[in-house]
């Protein structure tokens, strides 16, 4: 589904990417973990086009998503959440989620559903969307009142509920405890079910072994490892990025 | 074009880059406050006036160069005053308040001097005015001349300031990063205050550099001089003094251009037509401060 | 009693500029053009009716079309700059306009001599209402029919799709694109729909005052106009207009007695209100913090600088 190649990022004399290259396939849970600084949010940012590359290529479903606009990229079916949240803070819960739901029904398409089916049709899958993440209750709370935890939930949901085939997901464990990181790893497994397909950048080694499929592993902007959750765990490559400790095996 | 005419051309232009280190300085003020603040105070440049005004006081008392030694002085306690009323108790968090509040300063300092003065535009002492380095045709203007020596020496003072005191280095620490400055012990308002209060000497020795030029202050002067003076700032770079400098100068040196290609009446439409040009040529200014990564 | 008409059709003229401001603001956008258009709809309506005997529907319309086009045509390049940059550059737009009306001088034969735009010296002449015999009270009706038209196109347009776009957009530029908004699409319109109404205030206005210059179309207005929204708040219409009455009705007229003092102390009072209700005097505004912190970018740079880490307000739920 994705596909990264040589993709290179430089901010003046830093190389934040060097050379990368990596493959998601349709419907797996893909990590990307390494260690601070390896690059890791700058990938996703090169993703969802907010910067654009120094040199290689993003290929989304096949097709180079060159200087595409980080919205028309939304359309064609790549989201994502924040490291730290951005949500609308002054809007409530549900027109967080309504304002990414929304945005699916313009052009054509959209005529289709908004007149034909109605407007019916969007206010479902967003209540849909609300329950999954367990916020019905607060619908209309403000984004900027909710406890942390809910933030990130409603961040998880918005990024869903733009439809999109690939969601990327930067850091969401990030600040949680154990209880919040099971519930995480729920929603993303739930998310696969429903036919998603996710890039996961995390620090929490469990939640990382515990659900992806397949990992990638940069240091200083390079890819040093790819594999299956165990395999990684073996690599000492893996283990000396991140200063010689050991990995906590999945559990 | 006759050499004449071209003799003029340069003259106009040489004029207009004297009188542009005014600009430059008021360019300066704004920059810096944005710099240390992140807020634009609209009543700067009707300060600086205002200064030039307090500094009347002294006019037949003492010799010209203290008298603008008097408006740089009014200036920074002016520039203080602004801080404590317009900046100090509203959260910072919230610029649109601090823009109104500023806007609402600059309404009051201009009806203030109207009244004050009942609307009379007062002489305002120039030196050297009559004395002028002739070249054949073209001339150095001489008040122009002490002007831009006056505006340099007071930017080299603020680059001494900046880079060799310990206030100096407060400023751009709480610029970069607030809330760091004062886990290492800064105060950010007092380091604020005093920024404010530097600006505003600067802006005081503007405000009698233009007094000092144009021979008259007058209320009117307060708004083309603040739009101008963001003009500049915006075409050297939001939070760039050298930005401001080069931007002063050559605002000044442009004006002057136009005036004497166009007239006075259409020379500021193509000032601004030049903020135009550079916002879509280089929208971050001569010298953008740097954009964050991450 | 006519005293009040007059009053109430200067409050109805401001609430326009307000709204007006109020639709551009909602994006994020600090924008100080209203003027600008206002005085493109002032002076081509009234051209209309009183050099070319245009009838006044037409000549409001031209002239709120036209502004919407010149809105749009500045709404683009406005994309690329943010914050303060747009503030200062929204600034110049508008002293373009107004020195350009300083300038401009087309007079055409009409039925008591030269009518016409004389540079310098203003545009009068534009007396359409009295010539048709308007009364003031007719006057009024036709001001704030038109006021609540438009209050009711904001209201509509804020409930739907395209509110929640906008809000989105004033809330977080970066979150609103990776939800799949498009900004440009979004923030031009706000600008285009906001000059229109602006442009149609202008009509209205150089009909009531029957003589205008460019005096009219100063910074001054440009910062009233985004002053009723800022301080009524913008999170509903009805603030705008509330705060209009407030500034009009109370501070101007109602400080009448005080003569000349009265523009300081509006100033001083503009200082007070901000300090004691920064967010304004109606429910709290629409996140416009960080908004105007953020310095121009380099293209090459789309991300936002990452937000402050300062508290945010706390909102009745």
């Amino acid at each position: 589904m994705l596909e990264l190649q040589q993709l290179s990022r430089h901010f003046g004399g830093v190389k934040a990417l060097d050379q990368l290259s990596f493959e998601v396939r349709a419907g797996d849970i893909h990590g990307l973990i390494g260690p601070n600084g390896s690059g890791k949010s700058t990938t996703v940012n090169l993703i969802s086009g907010v910067y654009r590359p120094t040199s290689g290529l993003v290929k989304f479903k096949g097709k180079d998503l060159g200087d595409l606009e980080t919205d028309r990229r939304v359309h064609l079916g790549i989201s994502r959440t924040f490291q730290n949240i951005r949500l609308f803070g002054n809007l409530t819960v549900w027109q967080n989620i309504w304002a990414a739901r929304v945005v699916r029904s313009e052009g054509l398409k959209g005529f289709r559903e908004r007149w034909l089916s109605g407007a019916s049709r969007a206010k479902e899958d967003a209540e849909l969307l609300l329950s999954f993440g367990g916020l019905e209750d607060k619908r209309d709370v403000l984004a900027s009142n909710l406890a942390f935890g809910e933030q990130r939930r409603l961040e998880l949901i918005r990024a869903a509920a733009s439809g999109s085939d690939l969601l990327l997901l930067d850091e969401p464990a990030a600040g949680m405890n154990a209880e919040e990181i099971n519930d995480l790893e729920l929603r993303i497994r739930e998310l696969r079910k429903l036919g998603r397909t996710i890039l996961l950048i995390e620090h929490h080694m469990e939640l990382v072994m515990s659900v992806c499929d397949c990992i990638t592993v940069l240091n200083f902007g390079r890819k040093i490892a790819e594999g299956m959750p165990g395999e990684i765990q073996q690599m000492p490559e893996v283990k000396a990025a991140y200063l010689g400790s050991d990995l906590p095996t999945a559990a | 074009m006759d050499l004449l005419d071209l003799i003029d051309l340069i003259q106009a232009l040489t004029d207009g880059v004297l009188f542009g280190t005014t600009y430059a300085l008021i360019g300066i003020g704004f920059t810096l406050i944005f710099g240390v603040m992140h807020k634009i105070n609209l009543s700067y440049a009707a300060a600086s006036i205002g200064a030039a005004y307090l500094s009347l006081v002294l006019v037949n008392l003492v010799p010209a160069p203290i008298v603008y030694l008097g408006a740089a002085l009014a200036g920074g306690v002016l520039g203080w005053l602004i801080y404590l009323i317009c900046f100090r108790f509203i959260p910072l968090e919230n610029p649109l308040a601090t823009l109104m509040s500023t806007v609402g300063m600059l309404l009051a300092i201009e009806e203030l001097i109207s009244h004050l003065t009942l609307g009379m535009p007062q002489n305002y002492p120039a030196l050297f005015a009559n004395s002028n380095l002739e070249f054949g045709s073209f001339f150095l203007r001489g008040d122009l001349l002490f002007i831009f020596f006056l505006g340099c020496a007071a930017m080299f003072a603020l680059t001494m300031l900046l880079k060799r005191t310990k206030l100096g280095l407060a400023t751009r620490a709480v610029a970069q990063q607030a809330t760091a400055a004062q886990l290492c012990g800064m105060s950010v308002s007092a380091t604020n205050g005093a920024t404010f209060v530097i600006a505003g000497l600067l802006g005081g020795i503007a405000g009698s550099m233009a007094g000092a030029a144009i021979g008259v202050l007058s209320p009117l002067m307060a708004m083309p001089l603040t739009v101008k003076g963001l003009v500049v700032t915006v075409i050297g770079g939001l939070g760039s003094i050298p930005g401001a400098i080069i931007a002063g100068l050559m605002v000044g040196g442009a004006e002057n251009l136009f005036q004497f290609l166009r007239g006075v009446s259409e020379r500021d439409i193509y000032v601004m037509l030049l903020l135009f040009v550079f916002l879509t040529l280089k929208p971050g200014g001569l010298f953008a401060a740097p954009g964050g990564r991450d | 009693m006519d005293f009040y008409l007059g009053l109430a059709q200067v409050i109805g003229i401001h609430s326009l500029l307000g709204l007006s401001a109020w639709c551009v603001l909602h994006t994020g956008q600090v924008s100080l053009a209203q003027g600008g258009f206002f005085a493109i709809g002032a002076y081509l309506a009234g051209m209309l009716t009183s050099m070319f005997q245009w009838p006044l529907g037409y000549a409001l319309a031209t002239g709120a079309v036209s502004a919407c086009a010149v809105a749009i045509a500045i709404g683009f390049p406005a994309l690329r700059i943010k914050g303060l940059m747009l503030v200062v550059a929204t600034t110049a737009f508008a002293e373009i306009i107004r020195l350009f009306f300083f300038n401009f001088k087309w007079r055409v034969a009409g039925p008591e001599g030269l009518v016409g735009p004389d540079g310098s010296l203003g545009f009068g002449g534009i007396r359409y209402f009295p010539a048709n015999g308007w009364s003031s009270f007719e006057l009024n009706a036709l001001i704030w029919s038109l006021v609540a038209m438009v209050m009711v196109l904001l209201a509509w347009l804020d409930r739907s799709r395209v509110g929640t776009m906008w809000r989105a957009i004033g809330e977080d530029e970066l979150a609103a694109q990776c939800a799949g908004i498009n900004l440009t699409a979004a923030k031009v319109s706000a600008f285009g729909i906001g000059g229109a109404i602006a442009g149609l205030a202008g009509g209205i206005f150089a009909h009531y005052a029957t003589h205008i210059e460019h005096g009219n179309f100063g910074i001054l207005l440009a910062t009233f106009a985004i002053a009723y929204p800022i301080l009524g708040g913008l999170a509903s219409l009805w603030g705008t207009i509330i705060a209009v009455i407030f500034v009009q009705g109370f501070l101007l007229e109602g400080l009448r007695f005080l003569g000349e003092w009265r523009s300081l102390l509006f100033g001083v009072l503009i200082i007070v209100v901000m300090i004691i209700r920064p967010s304004g005097l109606l429910k709290a505004s629409l996140g416009m913090r960080g908004r105007l912190n953020k310095a121009a970018r380099e293209p090459e740079y789309r991300r936002d600088q990452a937000k402050s880490g300062t508290t945010d307000e706390v909102h009745h739920a």
